[in-house]
């Protein structure tokens, strides 16, 4: 209601420019109803959206008031997308419903986000109640809707509508709270929970911006892979925040979710943002000032600023905005010689290129006591042509070199989307699997590997491969580094969903500070997949115990940089033993039975 | 290890050893060490008529309680190596019951598996003793080709200790993905023998082969690699080429561009020199083959857009069906930089945009209003 509202206020104020036109963000909806608000894709499409995610079964409806400022006639629009345009019907229909009146436009129909002409209606009270009616269950979305009295749709293009909503709202240029902390952790993944909670506990006072309800990241039971890797130094704090080794997609995600959620909360000094999305970091002479975050519902807005800022975001994006180094890609062989002879072009290419391990969309089904029937999904054969499953694993991945795991994603989720429904038709297809139905889909993208921060020193696959000791070892690990790549590129009758790993055994390696801040960022750490690593080196520690000791670590770090008052770079110059020993020390404190 | 060895020689007492005799294969009928017949499960290719002599090398294998193994090259009739081969006799054991395994196995030049032969009178058998059917031996050749099996890293014991499975509720916990990959890729009754195989196949002896190949490598073997249909062989003479023998072979690397896998594709268009992106002979074969190679690859190709000739933007301009959303973008960026739209081209697009079937005629529409602005 508050973005309502808002635009309600600068109606009375700007009334020359739109009249009375009404913009209702669907995200913030009074009612969502069975529908999900999705915020993760607003760099590409610019705001979250609410979206039908019912795995074939029609949601119920999203709800919200609208408080018409005069009784008249209005156009509406509703923006909107078809997700998968083709020769069949749009998967993800819908109708809009104002007051009693539905409307027979059915929406969901473009081929790209745009808006949809609904119809005009004739206004006549002062509140009136708006519905989504979601017709298929197949992930209909509904970024806004908009009431005019002139019958001109706001732009289609992203970026002139961003200008545009800019303008309607009249927002300012910058949010109008802002809030101090000694640390801004931005990113509520493992590695971001975990530099939280270290932090925390050497007495700073913490803020963790997380754009989602729960806790996890990937390990969370809205994506529910498992946590691997070891605890190296941090067991105490890690143990507050892994999985147990479920298979990947188990609903006992849920039980690990509880105890995460619980354990963060339990920490004073870290306020919790949840359903927070930062979209911006402004730096000045290389130091970020602030991050600038949306509530990913209401559309409220704070401003965060800090001496010191960890990004756990996994695509590096607080590092992005404020200018830091980044790679993303596959370096060249030559780069930093990880070759691996076996594997040659799989492994690591003779040129640099932009393929990366891909992201995955896990889900499950279940058999059920009585006869399940499921829809015909035309539109998801393309992707899954032949292939049949009951449930996914971590091999239903994807990447594909002309789509970029951040400015892609939403097609990337898209494409797995189709791959789930297409192969869970075909094997309900068998009258063994006539009692089955889909149980839980994500519908989170579950990446591996995007941008990569650039810190003073970039962990490659030959550090691990050494095991090298390095003097600021502050991440130790023995898990094989394994390396992803789609099986279609060795059979192009394999299903572009699928993955394969190749594993090299390594000796316990270690992972040194220098790659856990940024090298042209001041006060800027990051831990997770978005820390200083090459394409290779990641295959490693890019599982989760791993990137939660790389944010205990930093967390650790942080709390030196206040007590001396200088940037992560220093700590490693100047204060490298007390640090080791601070990381040290975290062995000996006992952990609680209850933790156990 | 021991366990097995004391198992094996109960095994050979109870049954005597005499009835082990070395079988012969079944397509060596020529009465002496060759290989005149294509192996029944093969991957490479066999032209009629070839006819190939064995010859000892130093190789060998090491086959579980049997010892050493010998590992012989067959060569053809210029006495050039073409494969590697070993009439592998093994004890397979699972729950205190041994059997031997006897199967002849080839391998590439490179090390890579090629195929194999059964004797019709060992044929290979399953833990319940029955013999392999038909579909068993092609299962099995299926496994041997995938160099990247799951059996790799896995010992035996944790192929068929089945994982604890937590019931609860929510989607099939039962499994993960390591038991059902590996009843997926096994012959049924038959895990012992296939893991057996697996390893001797992909054992050490890979390196070994690679490493002699080497030493006589020379340039009419790079070429009879280039020549093949084996992707192995491809990607190493590819790698081996100088840019002058890019050049000379084009045609038949274009020929491969077209017809291999995307992983050779992805290499040839990242490794072609310079000089065909300046050359319209040179790089208008790779272009042909637009429509017919995969994504990855087209967008490769597509990288090179600031180096093609007219003719070659024309042919691309009617290909925009066969392109997704981000490669019209390059193209139509390419264009809209390039700032020369021929009429032709121009028409394309227009037809394109006002289609009422392509997905992505609104790219081609947007882009259209814009350049006529």
């Amino acid at each position: 209601m508050k973005l309502i509202l808002a635009a309600l206020c600068f109606c009375l104020i700007s009334c020359s420019i739109f009249s009375q036109d009404i913009l209702i963000e669907a995200e913030s909806f009074d009612n969502p109803g069975g529908w999900v608000i999705d915020p993760q894709f607003v760099e590409q499409m610019g705001s979250p959206y609410l979206m039908a995610h019912g795995m074939g079964e029609p949601v119920q409806n999203a709800s919200t008031v609208v408080n018409f400022l005069e009784t008249r006639d209005y156009h509406i629009w509703v923006r909107t997308m078809n997700w998968v345009p083709g020769e069949w019907e749009a998967p993800g229909r819908f109708q809009l419903k104002v007051g009693e009146t539905t409307f027979e436009k059915v929406l969901g129909k473009r081929s790209s986000w745009g808006w949809e002409y609904v119809g005009e209606i004739q206004i006549k009270v002062d509140s009136e109640k708006i519905e989504l009616i979601d017709l298929t269950g197949f992930n209909g979305r509904c970024d806004a809707i908009y009431f005019s009295t002139q019958k001109v749709a706001p732009p289609d293009s992203a970026k002139k509508l961003a200008k545009w909503r800019t303008v309607f709202t009249q927002e300012p240029n910058a949010p109008e709270e802002s809030e101090a902390y000694d640390l801004v952790v931005v990113g509520g993944g493992i590695a971001g929970c975990a530099a939280s909670i270290a932090a925390a506990e050497q007495g700073l006072k913490v803020a963790l911006i997380h754009d989602r309800p729960v806790l996890g990241g990937n390990a969370s039971s809205e994506i529910r892979v498992h946590t691997l890797g070891i605890y190296g130094h941090f067991e105490r704090i890690l143990r507050k925040l892994d999985t147990q080794h479920y298979p990947n997609g188990s609903a006992e995600a849920k039980l690990d979710q509880k105890k995460r959620d619980n354990n963060v909360k339990s920490y004073d000094n870290i306020d919790l943002y949840l359903n927070w999305r930062a979209y911006d970091a402004v730096a000045k002479n290389d130091t970020i000032r602030f991050v600038d975050a949306r509530h990913t519902s209401s559309g409220e807005r704070k401003r965060f600023s800090a001496p010191y800022f960890v990004d756990s975001t996994g695509d590096g994006w607080i590092g992005y905005w404020a200018g830091a180094k980044f790679s993303y890609g596959r370096e060249s062989v030559d780069t930093y010689g990880e070759e691996w002879e076996e594997w040659g072009e799989l492994w690591s290419p003779k040129e640099a290129d932009n393929a990366v391990m891909g992201s995955s969309v896990l889900w499950g089904s279940k058999v059920t006591d009585t006869e399940q029937k499921y829809p015909e999904v035309a539109w998801a054969m393309p992707v899954a042509k032949e292939y049949e499953e009951v449930n996914g694993e971590w091999q239903w991945e994807f990447s594909r070199n002309d789509l970029n795991q951040i400015d892609d994603a939403e097609e990337i989720r898209d494409h797995m989307l189709r791959a789930i429904y297409g192969s869970f038709a075909n094997a309900k297809k068998h009258p063994e699997n006539s009692m089955r139905r889909l149980e839980w889909v994500s519908y989170l993208v579950g990446k591996r590997e995007s941008r990569r921060l650039v810190g003073d020193h970039v962990f490659t696959f030959n550090d691990a491969k050494a095991g090298t000791k390095f003097p600021d070892a502050v991440v130790i690990e023995t898990r094989e580094v394994d390396v992803h790549y789609q099986t279609v590129l060795e059979d192009e009758k394999n299903p572009d969903f699928i993955s394969e790993a190749l594993f090299y055994k390594t000796p316990q390696y270690y992972i040194p500070y220098r790659s856990l801040y940024s090298k042209n960022i001041n006060n800027l750490f990051m831990a997770g997949r978005n820390f200083s690593t090459s394409h290779a080196g990641l295959g490693g520690p890019r599982v989760m115990r791993t990137t939660g000791q790389m944010g205990a670590a930093v967390g650790l770090a942080a709390s030196l940089c206040k007590k001396y008052d200088v940037n992560p770079r220093e700590i490693y110059a100047r204060y490298l033993n007390e640090y080791l020993n601070l990381i040290e020390a975290q062995r000996y404190i006992k952990i609680p039975e209850s933790k156990q | 290890m021991n366990y097995k060895a004391e198992i094996l020689a109960f095994f050979f007492v109870a049954t005597g050893f005499a009835q082990f005799d070395i079988p012969t294969p079944i397509l060596d009928q020529s009465g002496q060490n060759g290989l005149i017949q294509r192996p029944e499960f093969y991957i490479l290719d066999w032209e009629y008529g070839t006819r190939l002599k064995e010859k000892p090398t130093s190789l060998s294998i090491e086959a579980d309680s049997m010892g050493l193994q010998e590992v012989n090259v067959l060569v053809n009739s210029e006495e050039r190596p073409i494969i590697y081969t070993s009439d592998v006799s093994t004890p397979v054991c699972a729950d205190g019951d041994c059997r031997l395994m006897e199967i002849r196995l080839y391998w590439t030049l490179l090390g890579a598996y090629a195929g194999f032969d059964y004797y019709r009178n060992t044929p290979l058998t399953k833990h319940d003793h029955d013999e392999f059917l038909s579909a068993d031996y092609l299962k099995l050749h299926q496994l041997l080709m995938d160099n990247n099996s799951i059996l790799k890293h896995k010992k035996i014991d944790e192929l068929v200790d089945k994982p604890k499975q937590p019931k609860t509720e929510g989607v099939d916990a039962v499994a993960g993905a390591t038991i059902k990959e590996v009843k997926e890729s096994v012959v049924r009754g038959a895990l012992y023998s296939c893991y057996t195989a697996w390893h001797l196949v992909h054992g050490p002896i890979k390196d070994a082969i690679q490493r002699r190949t080497l030493l006589s490598l020379d340039d009419t073997m790079v070429l009879r690699m280039l020549g093949s249909s084996n992707t192995g062989y491809q990607l190493f003479a590819l790698k081996r080429l100088t840019e002058n023998e890019y050049e000379a072979h084009y045609l038949r690397i274009a020929e491969i561009f077209e017809s291999s896998i995307p992983l050779v594709r992805t290499f040839i268009v990242k490794k072609l020199p310079d000089t065909f992106w300046s050359s319209e002979k040179l790089q208008k074969p790779f272009w042909k083959s637009f429509s017919k190679v995969d994504i990855n690859s087209r967008s490769l190709l597509l990288d090179h857009l600031g180096e093609v000739p007219e003719s070659v933007l024309e042919g691309l301009s009617v290909e925009l069906k066969n392109m997704t959303k981000n490669q019209i973008k390059v193209f139509l960026a390419h264009l809209e930089e390039s700032k020369r739209v021929s009429s032709s081209i121009q028409a394309n697009l227009e037809a394109f945009s006002n289609s009422d079937t392509e997905t992505n005629a609104y790219l081609v529409k947007i882009y259209m209003e814009d350049f006529q602005q």
